[in-house]
């Protein structure tokens, strides 16, 4: 206790230098917290965008169907099961069916994913009721980055030509009555939303669907026969793995910082052996063993990070806090690079991620205190008394 | 009196080995940060830029309003006359390619259709010694099997395509789709290997061949998707691209055909002004910081430097040097150190950001499971910044702190510094 | 009665245009069309966005299920073949020496960048099997005077499931077609033209095929030669075939 008491009181004697190595050593904390949980935020954000627009709690899909050949959905869709339909009116199933089609807005000819979902969903945040208008015949609503693709505002009609299931050609004018902004581009780009009876009498597929999207507290058993399951782990594998490649990337960044301040640490080490070879001389007149000293001077080092935390404490948590609360502004960013992404980055700092931070700033500042107090081990006490050093 | 600084700081070790190697090092730190910084966040540029949209992309006006739906009916004609009007621009290197959409069909052993699926194609330059398209898909890492390809009728096929259909390096296939004119295209190829990109929408089914073979099979002699440029550097300048591409495009103001060529820069392309934006502005928050936290560690530094020689302050101020003297020699050995340490220390972290530029740092194992469309090898990128960003930290701090620790030669009396020397 | 008053007569006394009237126009028009079998030789015209090109082929049809088609010309085209049997379709390319079948989503790909689809193609029904037929009046068309046709499909999976058709009152050709979505939209259109006398029966030798919400100008297809009820040897209609 005696040594933990001095080491604080020489580290404090030191004064401005102290701080400064101190300061940046809880800079290179807060920024390690801020960055992870940064990263962990934007990863909770997208999977929650994620589940609440798209996936909810997961997805069956029919065997047949393969989100990235859109060819497969000529095939892929199936009755729904007695049980399945029971499902959906506890509302802890929503049905989708999907349809290939071809659009066709100011001259200009796109291809189309027509989607169809019931009007008295609850469980994804889509604006289905919005279909419940009889104001105009087929009321369909796309997202933002469609509407600006095809130039399209609420209220314009644009021509839609899709294929029955016995290859029938049909052509209508659907109405955009909603445009919706979410953070998922994947329910956004090249698609267009309908009513789900809608598109089943469209297509005469009725009572079918291509997937069933699940409640996120969904009690379904996992197993639905005529059903493959697919759980959010599945469908937002490739997003963490981007966030994963984006931590192991970003690591490198606070690690030179802390790489700065371990310097920083290190320097002040070697200086205070320098300038106290007397002090380390009595310390081992007093009866004090060689590693006792080192001991004492690593602690002297290692209570560095102890008084970075603390600064951290004061200005980083009000300030992570503040982060947490307000977010990070992103205007737009996110449509380019087709990312789900929020307008706002929300950080999360989670326990273990920060007891993490603690532990490697503690550990590295004690470890790189320690390496230059190893040579109080080659001090003879009598020339350390007189000042002299090997 | 430089010169007998010069000595003093050569000779002493005291007074300069060990503020000399932290400011090196520091400053070397910095400057590495500051190119991973750029290295990191430029990444997702480079990924794109290598895949899609180039630091520079021609093609025709039609072509950019539908590049999308991968319209090879509105590609660019004449692309050796434009290459040879682009050869003289800049230091950029210029890559015709197609991207274009059909179906390939795996044989049986009759030679009837086994199974087929419909898949995206590039066809870019393999075969050119020299070319560097083979790194721009980061092909010599993402072969999963066989070999990259040597001949025009052998193509690449991705892993997962090749696993739906049960093919392996050596097996055959033809495609099956459009001319350009509209005609039916069709090609034999013989896989070489198995590729992953890292995405997924593209691994479920893409091939990469030859731009020769593709010009032929899809009837594009002498015709183009787009022309991508990319700096030889490497490295994305939009100043230098907006100027490539105006005075492109400035050649056509007159021409009102649709087909005619269009240049436009990264930046221009879908939706990338946002992304470079916020890339920019927590590039320089990152640097910032970085800068800022290394000032302190070498103001440190100097005060430690400073506090280091109070001691011989005392015997020099006995001998009966004047106190703003020494104090005076004491700031310019530290911007003398300072200056050292910096051209040292900027010296060595260039030559270690040029490595990793260069050679890259394989983040291996962790990145390795990732199927990404990103490289496990992450690049630094060395700016015109990196040659001075280090002398913030590196001169002035270092000086400010040794003079606001040389302040003590004022405070403290002869007697009190000359007793430090005895300490 | 003068001879004027007798046809007045006539006009007044012709019974009132009947839906069985309209299907028996319509069987006449299949009569017309389709033969046991027939060999013709035709160009299609093709304007794309940025050119047009012409196409030759030489096709041999036998009833509405078995057709071969070899391309002639232009030389990037020529040797190209395309078999359909029984509602399945293959092509041949040479420079591959391989035999592809196209199934599925393919057919509804267009055919070498043209209005038409490989399932234009493909559906060999006769008119009268997929649609019931009602006339509603008469126009003229150029100068010719027409029935005018509205067709109704009686099968689930016809592309079309309306058309307007109009029927050369004498010749029982069809000068004009259109075809219309589920929802009524009007999506194709076709003129026929060149109406000429072969082997005894009306043909149209030449058309202008329209997608209407495709820019463009649309396919022209031109037949150069036809005849009807030619020998043709069965194993013309095999997957062989392609290969030689």
């Amino acid at each position: 206790m005696l040594a933990v008491k001095l080491a604080f009181k020489n580290l404090i004697g030191a004064g401005l230098r102290t701080w400064l190595t101190a300061a940046v050593l809880s800079f290179a904390f807060v920024v390690t917290v801020f960055y992870n949980g940064l990263l962990d935020g934007w990863n909770l954000q997208a999977r929650n965008d994620t589940q609440a627009w798209e996936i909810g709690g997961g997805q069956f899909w029919h065997p047949q169907y393969d989100r990235f050949d859109p060819f497969s959905l000529q095939d892929a869709h199936a009755g729904l099961s007695l049980e399945v339909q029971r499902l959906v009116e506890q509302k802890k199933l929503a049905p989708l069916l999907i349809t290939q089609a071809t659009a066709y807005s100011g001259g200009r000819m796109i291809n189309v994913l027509l989607k169809g979902i019931d009007a008295d969903q609850r469980i994804l945040r889509l604006p289905t009721s919005c279909f419940k208008t009889d104001s105009v015949e087929i009321p369909a609503f796309i997202g933002r980055r469609m509407a600006a693709a095809m130039g399209l505002k609420p209220g314009d009609a644009l021509l839609v030509r899709w294929r029955d299931q016995h290859g029938v050609f049909d052509a209508r004018e659907v109405t955009i009555v909603q445009i919706f902004t979410a953070n998922v581009p994947s329910i956004d780009n090249g698609q267009i939303w309908l009513a789900l009876d809608r598109l089943q009498d469209m297509t005469g597929l009725h009572n079918q669907a291509t997937l069933l999207v699940a409640a996120t507290d969904h009690q379904t058993p996992i197993e639905l026969s005529g059903w493959i399951f697919r759980p959010p782990s599945f469908l937002l594998k490739e997003f963490e793995e981007i966030i994963r490649s984006k931590k192991v990337g970003s690591s490198i960044i606070y690690g030179l910082l802390l790489a700065i301040a371990l310097l920083a640490i290190f320097d002040t080490q070697v200086l205070s052996i320098f300038r106290r070879r007397r002090e380390i001389g009595t310390y081992m007149a007093m009866g004090m063993t060689r590693s006792q000293v080192i001991g004492l001077f690593t602690l002297e080092g290692g209570a560095h990070s102890i008084l970075a935390l603390l600064l951290a404490l004061v200005y980083g948590f009000p300030l992570l806090r503040w982060l947490a609360l307000h977010g990070i502004g992103l205007p737009e960013v996110a449509d380019a690079v087709g990312m789900t992404m929020g307008e706002k980055l929300i950080p999360v700092y989670s326990a273990g991620m920060v007891l993490f931070a603690v532990a490697l700033v503690v550990v590295s500042t004690t470890l790189v205190s320690y390496l230059p107090a190893r040579r109080i081990a080659g001090l003879k006490p009598t020339e350390a008394l007189r000042g002299k050093v090997q | 009196m430089i010169h007998f600084l010069l000595k003093g700081v050569l000779h002493d070790r005291h007074r300069s080995l060990l503020p000399l190697i932290v400011i090196t090092l520091g400053v070397a730190l910095t400057v590495l940060g500051h190119a991973w910084v750029n290295g990191v966040l430029g990444e997702s540029f480079v990924m794109s830029a290598h895949f899609s949209t180039g630091h520079l992309k021609a093609m025709t006006r039609a072509y950019a309003e539908e590049q999308d739906q991968m319209p090879i009916d509105l590609a660019l004609i004449g692309v050796k006359e434009i290459m040879d009007e682009l050869a003289g621009i800049g230091e950029v290197d210029w890559a015709p390619r197609i991207r274009f959409g059909g179906l390939i069909d795996f044989p049986d052993e009759s030679g009837s259709t086994r199974s087929q699926g419909p898949a995206t194609g590039f066809a870019v330059d393999l075969l050119t010694p020299g070319s560097k398209e083979i790194d721009r898909f980061n092909l010599t890492s993402s072969i999963l099997s066989g070999h990259i390809p040597t001949r025009e009728e052998e193509a690449l096929i991705t892993y997962d395509f090749a696993e739906k259909f049960h093919i392996q390096p050596g097996d055959r296939f033809t495609f099956f789709g459009s001319t350009m004119e509209g005609s039916m295209a069709f090609g034999n190829f013989i896989v070489a290997g198995t590729v992953r990109f890292g995405a997924e929408a593209l691994d479920h089914g893409a091939i990469l061949i030859d731009l020769t073979a593709g010009q032929r099979m899809l009837g594009m002699p002498d015709a183009a998707g787009e022309i991508l440029g990319f700096f030889n550097n490497n490295r994305y300048d939009q100043k230098e691209a907006q100027a490539i591409a105006d005075s492109f495009n400035a050649r056509r103001s007159g021409s009102t055909d649709e087909f005619a060529p269009l240049m436009v820069t990264m930046r221009d392309q879908e939706g990338m002004a946002q992304l470079f934006d916020y890339t920019h502005i927590i590039s320089a928050i990152l640097i910032t910081a970085f800068v800022l936290a290394m000032s302190v560690v070498l103001w440190n530094t100097g005060l430690i430097g400073g506090l280091r020689r109070y001691g011989e302050f005392g015997v020099r101020l006995a001998l009966g040097e004047e106190k703003s003297h020494i104090y005076r020699t004491l700031i310019y050995e530290a911007l003398l150190i300072g200056l050292i340490g910096s051209v040292i220390g900027t010296v060595v972290g260039l030559a270690l950001a040029l490595y990793l530029q260069v050679v890259g740092l394989d983040m291996g194992d962790a990145m390795r499971a990732s199927t990404m469309m990103m490289p496990s090898v992450i690049r630094t990128q060395v700016t015109a910044t990196d040659f001075w960003i280090g002398f913030i930290p590196g001169l002035f701090s270092m000086t400010l702190g040794n003079a606001l620790s040389g302040l003590g030669i004022y405070k403290r009396s002869t007697a009190h510094l000359f007793k430090e020397l005895e300490a | 009665m003068s001879k004027i008053g007798l046809s007045m007569l006539a006009l007044l006394i012709v019974p009132p245009l009947s839906a069985q009237n309209a299907n028996e126009i319509l069987a006449r028009v299949d009569q017309n069309l389709s033969a046991t079998n027939r060999v013709m030789e035709s160009e299609m015209t093709i304007h794309g966005r940025r050119s047009s090109r012409t196409l030759t082929a030489k096709s041999y049809a036998e009833g509405t299920k078995k057709s071969f088609t070899e391309y002639l010309s232009p030389v990037a085209e020529k040797g190209t073949k395309m078999l359909k049997l029984e509602g399945r379709l293959w092509i041949y390319s040479p420079a591959t020496d391989r035999i592809i079948q196209i199934s599925g989503h393919l057919l509804r790909q267009s055919v070498m960048g043209s209005d038409l689809s490989y399932e234009d193609l493909m559906d060999d029904r006769k008119l009268s099997e997929i649609y019931r037929a009602e006339l509603m009046g008469e126009e003229q068309i150029g100068e010719r005077v027409a029935w005018v046709l509205e067709l109704t499909a009686v099968v689930a999976d016809a592309a079309y499931p309306k058309q307007k058709l109009w029927i050369d009152r004498e010749r029982f050709v069809p000068l004009k077609q259109e075809l219309y979505a589920k929802s009524g939209k009007q999506l194709k259109n076709v003129l026929f033209q060149d109406v000429k006398k072969i082997e005894g029966r009306w043909f149209p030798c030449a058309y202008v095929y329209k997608d209407l919400l495709k820019q463009g100008k649309g396919t022209e297809v031109k037949i150069n030669r036809i005849a009807f009820d030619q020998p043709i040897p069965d194993y013309l209609f095999t997957k062989a075939a392609l290969k030689q």
